[in-house]
């Protein structure tokens, strides 16, 4: 069974979600409930650290597309840093540069919201 | 030579009994009286040899009665009445003419047939007492009661010693007096007597003290100088030894079993009810098993509680979740229960992890327990150290649960732990069945959606594959013919899996169906697509799609992709792969589709092959979690580009399924490729 661990921690205002291992159709309700947990607590401003993640199916992209939009309309996003290539790859083929922001390092990336 | 004997009389035991018996009736026809030690030695003899094998005969007869010991005490009852009835009755109709005692053939005839009612009679009531005697005995007994036996055939034969001598009798008194001491002990033991159910037991009483005397007053009857015993005695004295030792027997075993059963009565009721205790887990052990709907057994566990521990009501409550819900109560209503459950549990202070008693005093009774309960036992349903629930007793009298009640409220409510979760493993395996049965609904609509024949020509030559996944993918592709030139196709994968994908896919074939022929511009039609699909799509699927036109007049190729692989197009041996911009339909959160979608045009060269594919191909993987990659394909592309197209797409699979032999297939497999003559 493919391993998937989820993490959250704050920096600053931001919140930072650490994902690592697997995430697909089996282990994507891990992730919603870190997401629902944010929505609870108010928090919009959402960086997700790519760097430990080896593999996303469509399930896994599925869902940011469902928190992104109740996260733009209270000021905040979710921005994407540390990403491989290889999942990097998965999210260019379906044009998610042109609807997301990608960073190299996820300090690029919280800055871009206290800024 | 034992064994001969036993097996002799076993296998055959009435016929020897008949055989012996009539023998011995005819003996006693022609030799009346025994007055020489011959004659008398060779009647004992018959005599004993009928005792013997009705004896064999009737033991084997009454094992099949031994799960009722009160039956087989009830018939040696009436067989010892009869005998009682007959030695009165005969004693007083007789009683006076036996002064001038005549040896006439009606007389002997007479006092024939009445031994054998005595044989018969005392033969099977002894019979019994071996059984009671057996009856219940963990060892084995037999060396007592074969000595005993040894006893009685001694005091028998005994008897003929007065031939040699008439004061020679001290041996047989001796034997006598032996036999009795073995009986004695015999008789003690009736262990089964426990296992009487209180109301046999008084039964019992009853009986035996009757028994008791009426052996007596025959044993004393025996030992009168009456008609009758003169009759048996010289029918044969062996007969009537074994005639008063019977007797005897009957009435020490009987005294015996009257005051052990006087004894055995204040327990009778405790013995009872770990009887039922018993009985009622054995019967749930049978439910569980049985049992598909948990609410049934929930419902026999209250009622069984509420029997066997004595308490006036009692329910259980299953956790869903965090809360609890009753799921079925005995003589309480649903509301009371609850509300006591809240009260107890609902402060969430105490999880009750293992069974415990609540006693309520007249003062402390508040609104926790309107129904005045003294108090209430509180067991867990737990297994492997996850509770499940509660299971409750309650008792309005004073007097605590004890240990056995408590031992009793935990063991039914382990045996309902146990239950639920069989019950529940029941529900998943049930689940499972319905979601395969599930997968081969949307295989069915997945097959019926692919198109059945490909419009293949001279100019425009096609091969398609598709190979789906155990679990379906929502892969789709299609061909339309626009008009006598164009050819317009697709190909599609709709996110997520299993029957939900299935019926998007459905959709997604509608609305291209439709639109291609409305919309002659791939762009133009990836948008509208977009537009009329994302009002059915839920915010965390998406499509991804390519869609092209091949005119085959002037050999030019449009298209447009959303999301989607790129296009493989070989001409000669240079490999290209286009992927113009374009979000996957669905995606579009906050820019506009359509500005987001290029569209290519691209001349087409003769023998030029162009390859679509799902993401199945580059995205599978082998032992080490590795993708086949665009690299694999584009290579088997150029090695076997002059070959036949079907030719082509079997050595993609073929090198597919080597590359991932160990790995089952993840997601839907679909291949079209064209190629392109321009004569």
């Amino acid at each position: 069974m493919a391993e998937f661990n989820v993490n959250l921690r704050g920096v600053g205002p931001v919140s930072v979600i650490d994902v690592k291992g697997y995430l697909d159709a089996h282990t994507a309700p891990e992730l919603e409930n870190v997401f629902n947990k944010l929505l609870d607590d108010k928090q919009f401003k959402v960086v997700v650290n790519f760097n430990e993640l080896k593999y996303i199916s469509s399930a896994g992209l599925g869902v940011f597309m469902a928190y992104v939009e109740t996260m733009r309309e209270n000021s905040g996003d979710i921005k994407f840093s540390n990403m491989k290539e290889n999942v990097y790859n998965i999210f260019d083929l379906l044009g998610f540069p042109i609807l997301y922001e990608f960073f190299k390092e996820e300090k690029e990336a919280v800055n871009k919201f206290i800024s | 030579m034992k064994n001969k004997i036993k097996q002799l009389a076993r296998s055959r035991g009435l016929e020897n009994a008949i055989l012996i018996s009539i023998l011995l009736f005819l003996y006693n026809l022609v030799f009346p009286m025994h007055d020489t030690l011959m004659l008398a030695v060779i009647n004992e003899l018959l005599v004993f040899l009928s005792i013997f094998f009705l004896y064999y005969y009737i033991i084997r007869f009454l094992n099949a009665k031994v799960d009722s010991p009160l039956t087989l005490i009830l018939n040696a009852g009436i067989l010892a009445a009869l005998i009682f009835f007959i030695v009165s009755i005969a004693n007083t109709i007789l009683g006076s003419s036996n002064k001038n005692e005549q040896i006439g053939f009606f007389n002997s005839l007479f006092a024939v047939l009445l031994a054998f009612v005595f044989i018969g009679s005392v033969v099977y009531i002894f019979s019994t007492f071996r059984e009671l005697f057996y009856l219940r005995q963990k060892r084995d007994p037999s060396a007592f009661f074969n000595s005993m036996l040894v006893f009685f055939a001694l005091t028998f034969f005994s008897n003929l010693l007065i031939f040699f001598d008439p004061s020679f009798d001290y041996p047989k008194d001796a034997f006598y007096v032996v036999t009795i001491v073995l009986i004695f002990l015999n008789a003690l033991r009736i262990s089964w007597i426990a296992f009487l159910t209180k109301r046999q037991k008084y039964y019992l009483l009853l009986i035996s003290i009757i028994l008791s005397i009426l052996f007596a007053i025959n044993f004393m009857t025996f030992t009168e100088n009456s008609i009758m015993t003169k009759v048996i005695y010289s029918f044969s004295p062996g007969l009537l030894s074994f005639l008063c030792l019977t007797m005897i027997y009957g009435t020490i075993n009987f005294g015996v079993i009257f005051f052990t059963t006087l004894f055995h009565l204040p327990t009778a009721e405790a013995f009872d009810r770990k009887a039922a205790e018993v009985s009622s887990l054995m019967d749930l052990t049978k439910l569980i098993t049985q049992v598909f709907d948990f609410k049934e057994l929930a419902e026999t566990v209250t009622s069984i509680t509420s029997k066997v521990c004595n308490s006036d009501s009692s329910w259980l409550v299953l956790k869903k979740g965090k809360t609890l819900e009753l799921s079925s109560v005995n003589n309480i209503g649903y509301v009371e229960a609850d509300t006591i459950t809240n009260n107890l549990l609902g402060t969430g202070q105490n999880d009750f992890d293992s069974i415990a008693i609540i006693q309520f005093d007249s003062f402390n009774n508040n609104s926790v327990n309107d129904k005045k309960f003294k108090s209430i036992a509180i067991a867990p349903l737990k297994v492997q150290k996850i509770i499940n629930g509660y299971l409750f007793a309650a008792r309005h009298r004073e007097g605590n649960f004890d240990l056995d009640d408590k031992k009793a409220v935990q063991a039914f409510a382990d045996y309902a732990a146990v239950a639920l979760e069989n019950a529940q493993l029941i529900g998943e395996s049930i689940e499972k069945e319905r979601l395969e049965k599930e997968l081969d609904v949307a295989r069915d609509i997945q097959r019926k959606i692919l198109p059945h024949s490909i419009p293949t020509s001279e100019k425009l030559e096609i091969s398609a594959l598709f190979v789906p996944a155990f679990e379906v993918g929502g892969d789709y592709y299609d061909f339309f013919e626009l008009d006598n030139d164009r050819i317009g196709f697709v190909i599609a994968d709709v996110s997520g899996k299993g029957i939900s994908a299935a019926f998007i896919m459905a959709e997604v074939k509608g609305i291209f169906e439709s639109l291609s022929k409305l919309v002659v511009n791939p762009k133009e039609l990836l948008a509208q697509v977009n537009s009329t699909l994302r009002n059915s799509l839920d915010k965390r699927n998406f499509v991804t799609a390519v869609y092209g036109i091949v005119n085959k007049k002037t050999g030019k190729l449009n298209f447009a992709r959303a999301g989607h692989t790129p296009i493989m197009i070989c001409s000669g041996s240079t490999i290209k792969n286009y992927r113009p911009a374009g979000i996957g339909l669905g995606l579009d959160t906050n820019i506009n589709f359509a500005s987001s979608i290029k569209e290519l045009e691209i001349d087409l060269n003769n023998n030029d092959i162009i390859l679509c594919y799902s993401d199945g191909i580059p995205e599978a993987k082998n032992d080490k979690e590795e993708d086949f990659g665009f690299e694999r394909l584009e290579s088997i592309v150029l090695k076997y580009r002059d070959e036949k197209l079907d030719f082509i797409s079997e050595a993609v699979m073929k090198e597919l399924s080597l590359f991932s032999k160990n790995h089952s297939q993840h997601d839907d497999i679909t291949l079209v490729i064209f190629k392109w003559k321009n004569n």
